[in-house]
């Protein structure tokens, strides 16, 4: 009888200390992303279908990518507020070259979207350098630089394009990026493109001693300048990563819409951000993993699927918005108190 | 011999001291000086009064938002909210004043009084709220005023579902917004009164040096007594006022409340802040110099109009600057250090 008491009694305590483990790690997110979908799911029932759960996850793709992207910067307590812009310049520019090399969709339509796609990400790392120097060797505040990039950026968007959309994308690239193509027979294309990108991130973060030194360099700048490492350089690569990867977004979006677009980043930077901060990714530097963007990513798509259904009208969306990120976050402080 | 290298010697260090004035005051004074004087040398336009009065009234507003935003960086803290803010000040006022004509048709003051608090609490609100949980619930600064931008702005585009507010009274509008005195809008009074103030406030009272002080080192502050949840709060709440404020004026000036009214000034005023000086990590700022960087916001703007350069080339020169402008500070505070 009282062993029996006993098991019960630390079996509810290996419980809590399990639970406690689990919302040290992953933080209160997936409980709330589980509530919030029973949530929606009894408001209406649509939302519990799969077609709405694959078009969820289609649509947090491209913005879990563009959170990835800000993962990096964010680690080495920066951030990046070109991001949004970085991805309309080479929206823009990638869909400019395709226009270029098979006008109206004629011609070597392989090689235009390869050079297309060539282009946009050169154009990507190019501005992620150009950030890079300036915040790793020039030691110039990073708000800063990514700030001064926005506008370059987006005074480069506007010119080349003359502030209009670029019609004329190749279907080529449409047939093999676009939502409705299928690789494989399963696999939707930014699906797949962002499982990839995840994959390599948290391998590159994880696995090689660049990605440990981006964690040092946001826990203790002072530590990594002492221990001796290249850390100039790891600030810098950081920040091309980080461009690269929006680029990969950029041409993914590109070919959803079909067209390069001049203004489709605006919002994205905040977005980006919120995402990953809201997934447990701390902007103090130094602490998140690629887990955390995935779950900040589904969490903001959720939301905006999940109103959208409701029909709640789309300024009070972005009021629901923003309260849930100031809550996101307070969350995640009560999961750091837990830690410690 | 001895005279030639004393004059050496007085040159030499009448240069250590140039040199020294120029590490304490910055490049921005000798910078902004040059701007003019090329603009008036290839664009005689420049120095007419009406557009030089143009460039004040631009550069006040931004003055404004840039020293409410300078208060809360030097807390160590960040305000992105204040361009939502202005938006949201800017549709309160004109939608109470609208409303309320039509219960009140007779006493266009008393309305424009009512819509004027309504509109400044409106916004204060959004500082005490944005001070408040900072302070008390500890969440980053960037992540709370992300937050309270979004909901600021979705708040004012949801009143007015994106349409401009028509219909204030024309003493608002027409006769404060467009009042002269001594041929001078009556923003600049009202920005250089501020200005004043907030002077006053940073560098004579107890409450600036405690600002500055949890700024620099927020832990020694707590330490020595002082009540960082309060003064937090207060800078916070002082920094949307300020924005209110701007936000009231815009109104007057544009004849309408807009809920896209601002939307550039949030990054404008941090760019003012930085590029007057002020450090992103709290503690050091001056009101004087950021008011400077305003003002030379504006006079680049005004120097790409006159020239007649493309509005889309205007963000690639503006993100130069700030770049330089920032890059250049921070390598003067390095060898300033040494």
């Amino acid at each position: 009888m009282s062993e029996r008491v006993t098991t019960q009694a630390s079996d509810g305590f290996s419980l809590q200390i399990w639970m406690l483990g689990f919302f040290s790690k992953y933080g209160f997110l997936p409980v709330i992303l589980v509530f919030l979908c029973i949530g929606f799911g009894l408001a209406e029932p649509l939302f519990m279908t799969g077609a709405n759960a694959l078009n969820i996850i289609e649509q947090a793709s491209y913005l879990i990518v563009l959170a990835t992207a800000q993962l990096f910067v964010l680690l080495t307590r920066g951030f990046d507020l070109s991001l949004g812009v970085v991805v309309s310049s080479v929206s823009v520019a990638s869909a400019m070259v395709m226009v270029m090399v098979a006008p109206e969709g004629e011609g070597p339509v392989l090689l235009a979207v390869g050079a297309g796609i060539l282009a946009g990400l050169a154009l990507g790392a190019l501005a992620g350098g150009i950030n890079g120097v300036c915040v790793g060797f020039f030691d110039i505040n990073p708000f800063v630089v990514t700030l001064g990039m926005q506008g370059i950026a987006f005074g480069v968007a506007t010119t080349i394009s003359g502030g209009f959309p670029v019609f004329g994308i190749p279907d080529a690239l449409l047939d093999t990026f676009g939502q409705n193509a299928v690789w494989f027979g399963f696999l939707s294309p930014p699906i797949a493109v962002c499982l990839l990108v995840l994959v390599l991130s948290h391998l590159l973060l994880n696995r090689t001693v660049f990605g440990r030194s981006l964690y040092l360099l946001g826990a203790n700048p002072r530590a990594a300048e002492v221990g001796g490492l290249p850390w100039r350089r790891y600030n810098m690569l950081a920040y091309v990563l980080c461009s690269s990867i929006a680029a990969i977004g950029a041409i993914l979006m590109t070919a959803r819409t079909g067209t390069g677009e001049p203004s489709t980043g605006g919002g994205l930077v905040l977005l980006s951000i919120a995402a990953a901060v809201a997934g447990g990714v701390s902007l103090r530097g130094g602490e998140g993993r690629v887990i955390h963007v995935v779950f900040g990513g589904l969490l903001v798509s959720i939301l905006s699927v999940g109103m959208n259904l409701a029909r709640i009208d789309s300024f009070l969306q972005q009021v629901v918005l923003g309260l849930v990120v100031v809550a996101a976050v307070f969350l995640d402080r009560l999961r750091l108190r837990i830690r410690v | 011999m001895s005279s030639l290298s004393q004059t050496a010697d007085t040159a030499a260090t009448g240069r250590s001291q140039f040199a020294k004035r120029l590490l304490v005051f910055g490049l921005l004074p000798l910078l902004m000086i040059a701007l003019c004087l090329i603009l008036w040398m290839v664009e005689p336009r420049f120095v007419r009064s009406a557009n030089l009065i143009n460039v004040l009234r631009n550069a006040s507003f931004l003055m404004l938002i840039a020293s409410g935003q300078m208060m809360v960086l030097i807390i160590g803290g960040f305000d992105l909210s204040v361009g939502a803010v202005v938006a949201l000040t800017s549709v309160v006022t004109a939608l109470s004043m609208t409303s309320l004509m039509q219960v009140f048709p007779e006493s266009h003051l008393l309305v424009i009084l009512i819509g004027l608090s309504a509109g400044l609490a409106a916004g204060a609100a959004v500082g005490l709220v944005n001070g408040l949980v900072v302070a008390l619930m500890k969440v980053n600064p960037f992540m709370v005023t992300l937050g309270t931008l979004s909901i600021a702005s979705g708040l004012a585009l949801y009143f007015t579902q994106g349409v401009p507010v028509y219909g204030m009274p024309d003493l608002f509008t027409r006769d404060f917004g467009r009042l002269r005195l001594l041929n001078l809008p009556i923003v600049i009074y009202v920005t250089a009164g501020v200005l004043i103030l907030l002077w006053w406030m940073m560098n004579q009272t107890k409450f600036g040096k405690y600002i500055y002080a949890i700024g620099s080192n927020a832990h020694a502050a707590r330490v020595s007594g002082v009540k960082i949840t309060l003064y937090i709060v207060a800078t916070y709440t002082a920094c949307s006022l300020v924005a209110a404020l701007t936000g009231v004026l815009l109104t007057a000036r544009v004849g309408s409340g807009e809920a896209t009214l601002g939307s550039t000034l949030m990054l404008e005023s941090i760019a003012a802040a930085v590029i007057g000086g002020v450090s992103l990590r709290g503690g050091v700022g001056r009101i004087e110099m950021v008011a400077l960087g305003a003002l030379f916001l504006a006079l680049v703007t005004n120097a790409m109009n006159l020239l007649r350069i493309d509005s889309k080339l205007q963000t690639i020169v503006i993100g130069v600057v700030i770049i330089v402008a920032v890059g250049v500070e921070t390598l003067r505070a390095r060898r300033a250090s040494r």
